[in-house]
């Protein structure tokens, strides 16, 4: 608090991110208009604007002479093209791009090998085959989206605008737009293009634009066109000048260039450009010169898509995956091998051997060797055709139906009623589609504080006047007025009283200059609309900062109306009496002074100057001799008002004399018209001027919690998620927040740590760590402040306090930085292996949401960088307790089910294969026909557990969300481990075992022929691996019954209609054998020899050691016969209607 | 899923008209992912009554295919070292590739009586049927229609003699076995029926009834039995028996049925041409002449298997049954919960 914190966030969290604010020129003082600025303040402190654009990274366009400006350089078009391919292309460059994926190599390389004659163990077709069909589908896929992306490319070019041809202004479709033409955009039109503002219907120059479309935010923002061009715009046809500019970025807040009209030089910024995909509202018409068209527009530019991150089951995965391709080796080792030592032990009699016959006498008479190369050559070859033939060891089909799982997943997660928000109409979004089941498995939780745990609704609760608290809340009523805004606030009677009488005590009188003050300075909008009673008219206040909006519309409701704002005067509609301020000077907020101020032309002539800010930044700047007890006055009850967990400003005046109002007015020109350092001059008048301030008095704002907040952190914490709460906030508002979002409790030992040197805050992390050491009974809350932070974080503390603040059971980080938000995130992440979520609103969480594992973005009011930047978006803080809680649980189990299963399904087959050469003189015969083989792991398995990983659930949401602790599966990683994986090996052999044995022994030394033995076995295994998937089913609903029982029904199909193809070996076979009772014999027995020990096993350890989740499945079973549906129905609206705070 | 920013701007109506198509997802209990659903759990009671169930279909399944192995009667001679004349056993391949005489008389004795039909087999052994190099050398199109003589591509290193097409060609069918049986009961002459002893599917579809053997064993090198090239593939029986190819090393193939019972005590007397050369690779030649059950041959393994997993499941439902009388766990107990085991070990 003594010290200025690095970045302040008291105000509005987004103030602080990069170059929002802007700098104020002063212009025209004569005529009292004002305008803001032209380049962005922060860009200059990164020395930007004045800087000379070079020539080689600068564009030229010639206002209005498109054929010229595109002479030398031909810039692109003003047609987007989001699609990928043509026509032509499609099928290149999707292939390419699809062999991205290392599993298709592998896929693509088996398929070569065996097109060599040496190799080839299928038919070509049917080696081809699967890879084909994935291909093809994937294709198909991705046509598809081509499609539609082609669609609406061909809507979007053709849209029309309006461009400056031959002296008039005529109709244009998009497309045919060039870089250097003049557009009209009139209101409630979409912008075509990136352009420079040249005039308004605004004499002043001024256009409002909404940015929905590019950043989501939907309060209306200004532009300005430069003083300069407004005139000349009149007259186009002689308008003559140049721009030069920056090369296309993808930076949607800035934007630098030089105009040069008639020999003078115009620097402009990004307020002086208007960018595509933004709409044009309360504006009639404007004029701009495109500068840049298509996609380098900033808008096309940002269209990048959603991040990509693995998830760690399948990172995990690998080990598994490497594991088997040692199998792989081994089995195919084997092979060799045997087939090395046959061949050698048979050597000589390799001729006359009638199943061998190595000699081809029919090309002359001594033979020649027919397909034998040789010893060696033959090993090598087995080795090889060993490879292809147990190829799906590595289960490829593994990575495609994880694909569509997570599809399906997310399918039902966006459709999910639990995570649609009402207020802001969005239902969850899923933008990453491969870490799902990461969600199961999270265990650190970042959370943002404002628009992420709160509304960012500020709702104006307390005032301060002179040292006098009026906190009273009560409706204000509204008399037959003509105006109302818009939003109702809730007011103090005493205090409405107070300005309502008029009378002139001084306690009348600041509370008359506390509003005028708060309707004043600021830079909301007033946007007055006509209602269906045409007596009343509607005023909705538009502007960047919701603290802003709260407090005008606080000083609406006590008789203050802002009616009018223009770059030149206000006009504040007083308890019915309309007065007119000029506007004389506005010094905008910025992150250094923080603080922003007014001066305005009274009425009665008088000037004065209003200043608002943070409390921190306001104190040094009062005049402490003449109101030192209102000052203290004030401190305390500023306290008080953020131990509540309200946000403070304070607001303090002065009146200026004519000499000081003149000197100021001098520097103030002075320093806007500077060509070098303009924002830091401006910022030096502005605190030369913002001294010795009377103080008025202080507001108190509640940034509501938003709903079920308190309980979802409860629950999160419960679920055994540490919950990190980064603020910006300082440390009182955010512990209070802490408090009322129940993150900390009263039992908890709060250790705090705020530290200015790098020697103290040692010290302190140091006792902190000691003390949690000593005793693990208490719960310990360990807050900290940014400025110790920044000493932790390039040191090598980092150590200390991930200790400490693992042992803590909440971590509050308050005034920290964005980029230290990443910087948190990382020092988790570095040292632990959990998994970390991070959730945020706004552009300062973007970092952040990037650097975690899984990172949320909130649609809320802030924006939608985070969405832009999130693997998830929603609405509401709450939903990520079903998102986690339910979702994430049920992904994980599922997943995890489906790798292992997908390991066995298809070990089993390759083990039967296996055992198979070893009865076949050890070649590499198959019994099962290359087409079941290749069928086996695209249609008679695939299905199910493509639909039981889609929508088995091992658990109910109700039993889920009311006993979060069931989510420590996913932290346990009891779904998929090691252990699990060697388990299920073994369990694969004997399977493979049963399957293979049982019909060998029963047919031994009989009449039993390939095809019927191969059909045999490929029923026995497809029977198998169905019911062992349908014994770990846990929801039978109609779909996983279809699912399985018509999977086991269509791979008989398919056995049969390969059958009865007569050119196949295996002509009727299935017809011949089926009729044996042998076969049916054998069928039973497999199926019951191979599962036994897996049933047995499976129903001892649930039942003796019996997870989580078993007796939560024997809860939820037993309790729904014995429990009321009454006494559920109210735990579930617990959850989905949590009573307000 | 990615929002397009291009497409959305283009969508972008009034706020009214998105205001009036909320994007609340439609309810459904398939979306709600709450369809009605059987979530049935291993209670003790269904697990045993299951291991119950088993056992009590499996033993006497098991009992009645040992049973049913009982009553095959079976009769194997294993002659490929005897039908050698003493001083040729040195050299068995040299013997049976030379051009001495090949003739050999077996006695066997029915030691119970066989009922009609008799099915005479022989069973080859450590003959690898389904080598790789094996399987592959036939032509499936080329046995159905002449039309496609010409495709023998696969059936190398006997694919063609002298430039033309054998048919059938490949290493199958000229392996086809070559040994005869002439056998003889009592002296009087026993009628062996080949006929009818291949697919009924085979000799319709498989093999065409227009197909003529061609240039078969016309190579340097015969392999085994020679084809009648008058008659069609479909009535050559023994070819399309034998290129049905085993699917195990150890095998038997359907020579003939003998249509009447044999006695006890009878003796059989079989004359055999000992022609197939098993030796170079020391595989065994046997005769089988065998009834058949409903079950098929003579073999005790499913029955064993069967009364043996019918022993372990009964064995295993009784376990379980004791283990859950000594030791029942109450189900949905909450004190099992691992937070409740350990309080404190779930955070």
């Amino acid at each position: 608090m003594d010290k200025p914190p690095p970045h302040h966030e008291s105000i509005s969290s987004r103030w602080s991110f990069s170059s929002k604010d802007k700098e104020v020129t002063f212009a025209d003082l004569g005529s009292k208009r004002i305008r803001h600025g032209s380049a962005g303040a922060d860009s200059e402190m990164l020395s930007m604007s004045q800087k000379e654009i070079r020539d080689e990274d600068a564009r030229l366009i010639y206002i209005n002479d498109p054929d010229r400006t595109n002479e030398t350089f031909d810039f692109t078009g003003n047609s987007i093209k989001t699609a990928k391919y043509s026509v032509f292309t499609f099928l290149p460059r999707n292939l390419f791009e699809q062999f991205h994926r290392v599993a298709y190599v592998y896929f693509l390389v088996i398929a070569v090998l065996n097109q060599l004659p040496q190799l080839a163990v299928f038919g070509r077709g049917a080696s081809i085959m699967p890879l084909a069909f994935v291909l093809l589908v994937s294709a198909i896929k991705d046509a598809y989206e081509d499609f539609r992306r082609h669609r609406s490319d061909r809507v979007e070019n053709n849209r029309l605008a309006l461009v400056f041809e031959d002296n008039e202004f005529k109709e244009k479709q998009w497309k045919y737009i060039r870089v250097g033409e003049v557009i009209k955009v009139v209101s409630n039109q979409t912008l075509p293009c990136d352009m420079v503002l040249l005039a308004t219907s605004d004499p002043t120059g001024v256009v409002y634009v909404q940015t929905t479309n590019l950043d989501g935010e939907s309060n209306l923002k200004t532009r300005y066109a430069k003083q300069e061009t407004l005139q000349k715009a009149t007259d186009l046809e002689t308008f003559d000048g140049f721009i030069k500019c920056e090369k296309p970025n993808r930076n949607i807040y800035g934007f630098q260039a030089n105009m040069e009209i008639d020999g003078r030089r115009l620097s402009l910024g990004p307020s002086n450009i208007i960018l595509r995909g933004c709409e044009l509202k309360n504006t009639e018409w404007a004029l701009g010169v495109v500068v840049y068209a298509g996609s380098e527009t900033k808008a096309m530019l940002n269209n990048s898509g959603a991040p990509s991150k693995r998830s760690r089951l399948e990172t995990r995965m690998n080990l598994e995956i490497i594991l088997l391709s040692l199998f792989l080796i081994a089995l195919c080792t084997t092979a060799a091998a045997t087939a090395a030592v046959w061949l050698r032990t048979h050597r000589d009699d390799l001729d006359t051997i009638l199943f061998y016959r190595r000699k081809d006498y029919s090309v002359r008479p001594e033979g020649k060797n027919h397909n034998y190369y040789g010893w060696g050559w033959e090993i090598f070859f087995t080795f090889f055709m060993a490879v292809i033939v147990y190829q799906i060891m590595i289960p490829i089909s593994l990575y495609i139906s994880m694909e569509l799982v997570r599809i399906g997943q997310a399918y039902f997660m966006t459709r999910d009623d639990l995570m649609y928000d009402e207020s802001s109409n969005s239902s969850f979004q899923c933008r990453a589609l491969n870490i799902n089941e990461d969600l199961g498995q999270i265990k650190y939780l970042f959370s943002d504080k404002t628009g992420t745990l709160t509304d960012n609704k500020m709702e104006f609760q307390c005032a301060c006047i002179g040292g006098v608290d009026y906190s009273g809340r009560e409706p204000a009523e509204i008399d037959g007025v003509t105006l109302k805004p818009k939003m109702r606030v809730r007011v103090d009677p005493s205090l409405l009283q107070l300005t309502r009488n008029n009378k002139a005590t001084e306690e009348a009188k600041r509370a008359n200059e506390f509003f005028l003050s708060l309707a004043a300075c600021n830079t909301i909008v007033p946007i007055v609309t006509n209602t269906s009673d045409p007596n009343v008219k509607l005023v909705d206040y538009q502007g960047e900062s919701p603290d802003e909006q709260a407090l005008v519309y606080a000083a609406a409701a006590y008789g203050f109306l802002l009616i009018e704002r223009t770059s030149g005067h206000i006009v504040i509609n007083v308890r019915g009496e309309m007065q007119r301020f000029n506007v004389l000077g506005l010094h905008e907020f910025d992150s250094d002074r923080k603080r922003m101020s007014v001066i305005l032309g009274c009425p009665d002539t008088s000037v004065k100057l209003f200043v608002k800010g943070a409390d921190s930044s306001m104190f040094s700047v009062m005049d402490e001799e003449s109101y030192g007890d209102v000052i203290e006055a004030t401190k305390k009850q500023l306290h008080a008002y953020s131990s509540d967990g309200l946000r403070t400003l304070v607001v303090g005046m002065r009146k200026l004399n004519d000499t000081e109002f003149e000197q100021w007015h001098a520097s103030f020109e002075a320093a806007s018209t500077a060509l070098i350092g303009r924002a830091g001059l401006l910022r030096k008048v502005a605190g030369n001027i913002e001294t010795k301030l009377r103080i008025v008095g202080a507001t108190a704002i509640e940034d509501k919690l938003q709903r079920g907040v308190p309980e979802a952190i409860e629950s999160l914490r419960i679920a055994g998620i540490k919950v990190w709460v980064l603020t910006g906030d300082k440390q009182e508002t955010a512990i209070s927040i802490g408090f009322s979002s129940r993150l900390l409790t009263r039992n908890m030992r709060q250790i705090v740590i705020n530290s200015n040197s790098l020697d103290s805050c040692r010290r302190s992390l140091e006792e902190a760590n000691a003390s949690v050491a000593s005793d693990d009974e208490e719960s310990v809350a360990l807050i900290i402040d940014g400025t110790s932070l920044i000493y932790v974080l390039d040191n090598d503390l980092e150590d200390v306090l991930f200790q400490v603040a693992c042992k803590s059971s909440a971590v509050l980080c308050c005034r920290v930085a964005p980029f230290q938000k990443a910087g948190i995130v990382a020092l988790v992440k570095n040292r632990t292996s959990d998994m970390t979520l991070a959730i945020g609103d706004g552009a300062n969480d973007v970092s952040m949401i990037q650097m975690a594992d899984v990172g949320v973005g909130i649609s809320g009011q802030e924006g939608r960088q985070a969405v832009m930047a999130s693997d998830f978006a929603m609405g509401q803080f709450r939903f990520l307790v079903p998102l986690l809680l339910v979702h994430g649980h049920w992904n994980y189990q599922r997943m995890g089910y489906m790798i292992l299963y997908n390991f066995y399904r298809n070990a089993v087959f390759v083990l039967i294969l296996f055992w198979y050469v070893l009865f076949t003189c050890y070649t590499l015969t198959t019994a099962i026909t290359e087409w079941s083989s290749v069928l086996y792991s695209v249609v008679y398995t695939s299905f199910p557990t493509i639909v039981i990983g889609i929508l088995d659930k091992n658990l109910g949401r109700r039993i889920l969300l009311s006993h979060p602790q069931l989510y420590g599966v996913g932290q346990r990683a009891e779904g998929y481990s090691t252990t699990l994986f060697w388990y299920t090996m073994f369990d694969t052999v004997w399977q493979s075992a049963a399957i293979f044995f049982i019909p060998l022994f029963a047919y031994w030394g009989s009449t039993i022929d390939t095809s019927s033995l191969g059909d045999l076995w490929t029923i026995a295994a497809v029977v198998v691996v169905n019911l062992h998937l349908a014994m770990d089913v846990i929801r039978w609903n109609w779909i996983a019954h279809a699912a399985i029982w018509g999977s086991i029904v269509a791979a008989c199909i398919c056995v049969v209609v390969i059958d009865v193809i007569p050119t196949l070996p295996g002509y009727w076979a299935i017809f011949q054998v089926a009729k044996t009772w042998m076969f049916w014999f054998c069928l039973l027995a497999i199926v019951v020899t191979a599962l036994l020990p897996r049933f047995a096993i499976k129903f001892l350890v649930e039942y003796y050691r019996p997870s989580d989740v078993r007796i939560a499945r024997e809860v939820e079973k037993l309790r729904s016969f014995s429990e009321s549906q009454q006494n559920m129905g109210t735990e579930m609206n617990q959850i989905r209607d949590p009573p307000r705070r | 899923m990615s929002s397009n920013m291009a497409s959305s701007s283009a969508g972008s109506g009034d706020s009214s008209a998105a205001r009036k198509n909320s994007k609340r997802p439609k309810y459904s209990k398939f979306t709600q992912q709450e369809l009605p659903a059987c979530k049935p759990i291993l209670t003790p009671g269904w697990v045993i009554s299951t291991f119950l169930i088993v056992s009590v279909i499996f033993i006497p399944l098991g009992v009645i295919s040992l049973f049913a192995s009982q009553d095959v009667v079976e009769i194997v001679d294993r002659y490929d070292n005897d039908c050698i004349p003493a001083p040729a056993r040195t050299n068995k391949v040299a013997f049976i590739q030379g051009a001495a005489p090949k003739s050999c008389n077996r006695t066997l004795t029915v030691t119970k009586r066989m009922k009609q039909p008799i099915y005479v087999y022989y069973q080859l052994e450590n003959f690898y049927q389904n080598h790789r190099r094996y399987v592959k050398s036939r032509s499936d199109s080329q046995l159905r229609s002449p039309k496609f003589e010409n495709q023998i591509s696969a059936c190398k290193p006997e694919d063609d003699a002298g430039g033309k097409p054998i048919v059938p060609c490949g290493l199958i069918a000229w392996s086809l076995f070559n040994d005869t049986y002439t056998l003889s009961r009592n002296n009087t002459p026993l009628a062996v029926n080949k006929k009818g002893i291949a697919w009924k599917s085979d000799k319709e579809h498989k093999f065409g009834n227009k197909v003529f053997p061609k240039n078969f064993q016309k190579g340097n090198l015969t392999g085994g039995a020679t084809l009648n090239p008058d008659i069609p593939l479909s009535e050559q029986e023994d070819l399309i028996v034998w290129m049905r190819t085993a699917a195990l090393p150890t095998f038997r193939k359907l020579y003939g049925k003998i249509e009447t019972d044999l006695e006890n005590g009878d003796t059989i007397q079989v004359t055999l041409q000992n022609n197939y050369n098993t030796y170079s690779f020391s595989g065994k030649k046997k005769l089988v002449l065998s009834t058949t059950s409903w079950l098929g041959g003579k073999n005790d393994f499913l029955g064993i298997a069967y009364l043996t997993v019918g022993g372990i499941c009964f064995f295993l439902a009784l376990a379980f049954t004791i283990m859950y009388l000594v030791k029942p766990r109450r189900l949905g107990d909450p004190s099992y919960l691992s937070w409740n085991r350990n309080p404190g070990g779930g955070r």
